[in-house]
């Protein structure tokens, strides 16, 4: 009979040796073994660009749902199986997902895919991040150390992030180099178009006007061109030319989500139903709300599926204001199946929302 | 002076101005070509937008030559500076608007780990008759340390500090990032292994106090310093199954004894089952296997009838867990509504010597232990709980405690918390004789636990 003292020295250096034979395989990852790249998005918009430049050359696993806040997604072990095998792994990146994807990237034991490896694929690189900080305290709310995590809500900020992902596919499956290439090149001609529509996109190229929009000139360039008489402007269309309705119009949001997105368009956030970030708001701030709606600075307010409808709810009831709940994400309502048709959902949404509260307004 | 720097800024303004109009010409030569290209213009239009840029063209030699005369000095400074180049000279020159790019800052403390830090207030009475563990206390403190070591390994350090006590490491280890096939080593002092309440730190408890059952088996927690190695089990269903191996050192006298040349063998097999988007079921079983010595009942009576005798320490102990998890949470509204219903058994078997004057003698004691908790998550910041216990005393399966608790839990945001409970306790005769003779007890807690630091990430 062999008692646990005696079967110490046998087990330990079985278990030793085992480590170091271990240790020796861990070098030399493989990329893109033949076959499609397993590519793994924490976010459905980042899994939506994915798929338009990965095409079929891709096997795409979108973690979050549409409907699910982006903040506070589970780190379910499930998970932790879909990255066990990924080539890549697409994130949002400036903390949005710090609550999440850190457990589940180690726990599923994968090196290629874990921070700093080259499958780690940070989406918010070359993004132009609002909202940094000057002061970092939780006394702040939940905040975000390296700014608005949410510029996904800016279209353009979707070139960017497609160039990002192209690289990293390019890099993970050299040999399909030219078919994402191509892709790219397709998603961001259909996302010029879809911002200003097609008819100045063929007029003023699509990289130009991005160039002016992302500069902060585009309306001086709109306004200043002029073509057979008439400035550019009368040429708008696509998301842009549909929100010149609704330019300059306040809205409140629940939270700080819609920042990226009111500065493309035009419109001006003038209020957060949240206090601070991630905290829930009191009564007392619910009144200055309704106090400022009651003034008339703003008639929409746009909140989202997965917070709390009581105080959205109040607010209506008290004040008259029109509630949107539009998705941040593509699926996060039934039509918005892909990024475009968020966008176009989205921008109808708005735009019907403001000439409804104007009626009424008129009333 | 004063008009040097205004001239300096105006200066600034107009290479900004240029730096925005330079894009100009490329991007209307390429508004041409696809105009020439796809012929959807008429010639009339194509000769407005040369006239145009031949305009802006214009603009740009003026602004150029402007900003010649201007600002001399200021044009060597034009190209945006390096990240995290030259700090600036207060007034010395005003710089072109940069863009928001977050800037590494420039501290020695960059490299350092993710620091947070918890503790607990907790008060404790009972509602019968004042006890000595009545009152007040600030029932530990943590400082959490948590950094990659390098790209192989990452390192988690946990200082705990008990009221009153020295501070020690309650965890230390490094874990492995990138062995192959699914493996993951972990090296230190952590806490065991064993179901899912054990490795819980006390502010991540659900309810203030620990369950019966693991009070009375464990102590505090079981815990040791040693090797665990973790790997992903490969299954045709693709389901989460997860198997750790243990070999460690333990402090606890409870369950084992102290002795470090008496390890601790564990083994965990845990799957986990995603039933729907919004339900999930996980299943763990646990084993662990190692020597015991002396019972704190066999301690007291050899102090009060033979203080000769020498009891062993080399005794066989092994506890076994079977624990089940179901979770209800809504994806859409996670943060607002949830469910979880968490129950544990545990089996403990115990070679142990009883004293039977003049000598001791060898006997086995068998037991078993149970906690069920259930809670429900009404409103974001709301939950509401209730935990029933069952717990023999692993050295006399006839002491038997049972007890239920209903707690409410509070949380203002992510990074505090506060709980209410209300337990009420029964034991049988052997048990209170264990218990200063009491055989219930009516108990009210109030803890809370503020957390500062880095985001800690949330657990499932």
């Amino acid at each position: 009979m062999t008692t646990p003292r005696s079967r110490m020295p046998v087990i330990l250096p079985r278990l030793i040796a085992l480590i170091v034979a271990l240790g020796g395989l861990q070098q030399g990852t493989i990329l893109a073994r033949e076959g499609r790249v397993r590519v793994v998005a924490s976010l459905p918009n980042l899994g939506a660009i994915a798929s338009a430049v990965g095409g079929d050359r891709i096997e795409l696993t979108t973690i979050a749902v549409g409907t699910q806040d982006a903040h506070f997604v589970d780190p379910k072990p499930s998970y932790m199986v879909r990255l066990r095998n990924a080539d890549l792994l697409l994130v949002n990146g400036l903390d949005l997902e710090i609550g999440w994807i850190p457990p589940i990237t180690q726990g599923a034991r994968n090196a290629r895919i874990l921070q700093g490896a080259q499958g780690y694929i940070d989406c918010s690189a070359g993004i132009p991040v609002v909202e940094i900080p000057a002061v970092l305290s939780r006394a702040e709310g939940d905040v975000h150390p390296y700014g608005n995590p949410h510029y996904l809500t800016d279209p353009l900020n979707a070139e960017t992030v497609a160039g990002t992902i192209a690289e990293a596919l390019k890099r993970a499956d050299p040999a399909s180099a030219p078919l994402y290439e191509d892709a790219r090149r397709a998603f961001v001609r259909r996302l010029h178009e879809a911002v200003f529509g097609k008819d100045l996109v063929d007029l003023a190229g699509g990289a130009k006007l991005a160039r002016e929009a992302a500069a902060g000139t585009l309306d001086a360039f709109l306004d200043g061109t002029a073509i057979g008489g008439a400035p550019l402007r009368a040429r708008l269309g696509g998301w842009m030319g549909r929100m010149q309705a609704v330019r300059g119009k306040p809205i409140i949001t629940y939270h700080r989500d819609y920042s990226y997105f009111a500065a493309r368009f035009g419109i001006a956030v003038v209020d957060y139903v949240e206090p601070k970030p991630g905290i829930q708001p009191s009564a007392k701030h619910l009144e200055e709300i309704v106090a400022r709606l009651k003034r008339g600075d703003a008639r929409v307010i746009v909140t989202r599926p997965f917070v709390e409808h009581r105080s959205t709810d109040l607010l209506a009831v008290r004040t008259g204001a029109e509630v949107l709940t539009l998705p941040l994400e593509v699926a996060g309502a039934p039509e918005a199946t892909d990024y475009f048709r968020l966008f176009d959902y989205v921008t109808d949404r708005l735009v019907e929302a403001f000439s409804e509260s104007a009626r009424a307004g008129a009333r | 002076m004063m008009m040097r720097s205004r001239h300096a800024r105006t200066g600034a303004a107009v290479l900004a101005a240029l730096a925005l109009l330079q894009e100009a010409p490329a991007g209307m030569v390429a508004a041409e070509e696809e105009i020439a290209g796809e012929n959807i213009v008429s010639k009339e239009e194509v000769a407005a937008l040369r006239r145009e840029i031949r305009a802006l063209r214009d603009q740009i030699r003026a602004l150029q030559a402007r900003v010649e005369a201007l600002a001399p000095a200021a044009a060597p400074q034009a190209p945006p500076a390096a990240p995290g180049a030259a700090p600036e000279v207060p007034g010395a020159s005003p710089t072109a608007p940069t863009p928001a790019v977050p800037r590494p800052a420039q501290s020695p403390n960059l490299l350092n780990p993710a620091i947070s830090g918890v503790f607990q207030l907790v008060g404790n009475s009972s509602l019968r008759s004042r006890r000595e563990s009545d009152g007040f206390s600030l029932s530990e403190g943590e400082i959490v340390l948590e950094a990659a070591a390098d790209p192989y390994a990452k390192v988690n350090i946990v200082v705990t500090i008990p009221a009153g006590e020295s501070p020690d490491f309650e965890e230390a280890y490094v874990t492995t990032l990138s062995l192959p096939h699914s493996l993951q080593l972990k090296g230190g002092r952590f806490r065991s292994a064993l179901g899912r309440w054990n490795p819980l730190h006390e502010h991540a408890f659900f309810t203030v106090d620990l369950p019966n059952v693991l009070r009375n088996f464990l102590g505090e927690n079981l815990r040791g310093d040693g090797f665990s190695l973790s790997a992903l089990v490969p299954n045709p269903a693709d389901l989460f199954i997860e198997s750790v191996t243990e070999v460690a050192s333990t402090g606890n006298e409870v369950a084992f004894n102290s002795r470090r040349s008496d390890p601790l063998f564990l083994e965990r097999l845990r799957v986990f089952i995603p039933a729907s988007p919004d339900a999930s079921l996980e299943a763990g079983i646990t084993g662990i296997y190692g020597n015991g010595g002396a019972t704190e009942k066999l301690l007291q009576d050899i102090e009060q009838f033979g203080p000769i005798l020498e009891p062993r320490r080399g005794l066989a102990s092994s506890l076994q867990g079977i624990d089940l998890t179901y979770k209800w949470k809504p994806l859409t509204v996670n943060t607002l509504r949830s469910f979880t219903w968490q129950t544990e058994f545990l089996r403990s078997r115990r070679r142990l010597e009883v004293l039977r004057l003049p000598a001791l003698e060898l006997a086995t004691a068998r037991a078993w232990g149970a906690y069920t908790y259930a809670e429900y998550q009404f409103r974001k910041r709301w939950r509401i709980g209730t935990r029933l216990d069952y717990s023999e005393l692993p050295d006399d399966p006839d002491a038997i405690e049972r007890a239920g608790s209903v707690v409410l839990r509070f949380q203002p945001s992510e990074f505090q918390e506060i709980r209410f409970q209300y337990k009420r306790t029964g034991r049988n005769d052997p048990a209170a004789a264990r218990f200063d003779g009491r055989a219930s007890d009516d108990e009210i807690f109030i803890q809370w636990i503020p957390t500062i630091g880095v985001h800690a990430a949330h657990k499932f």
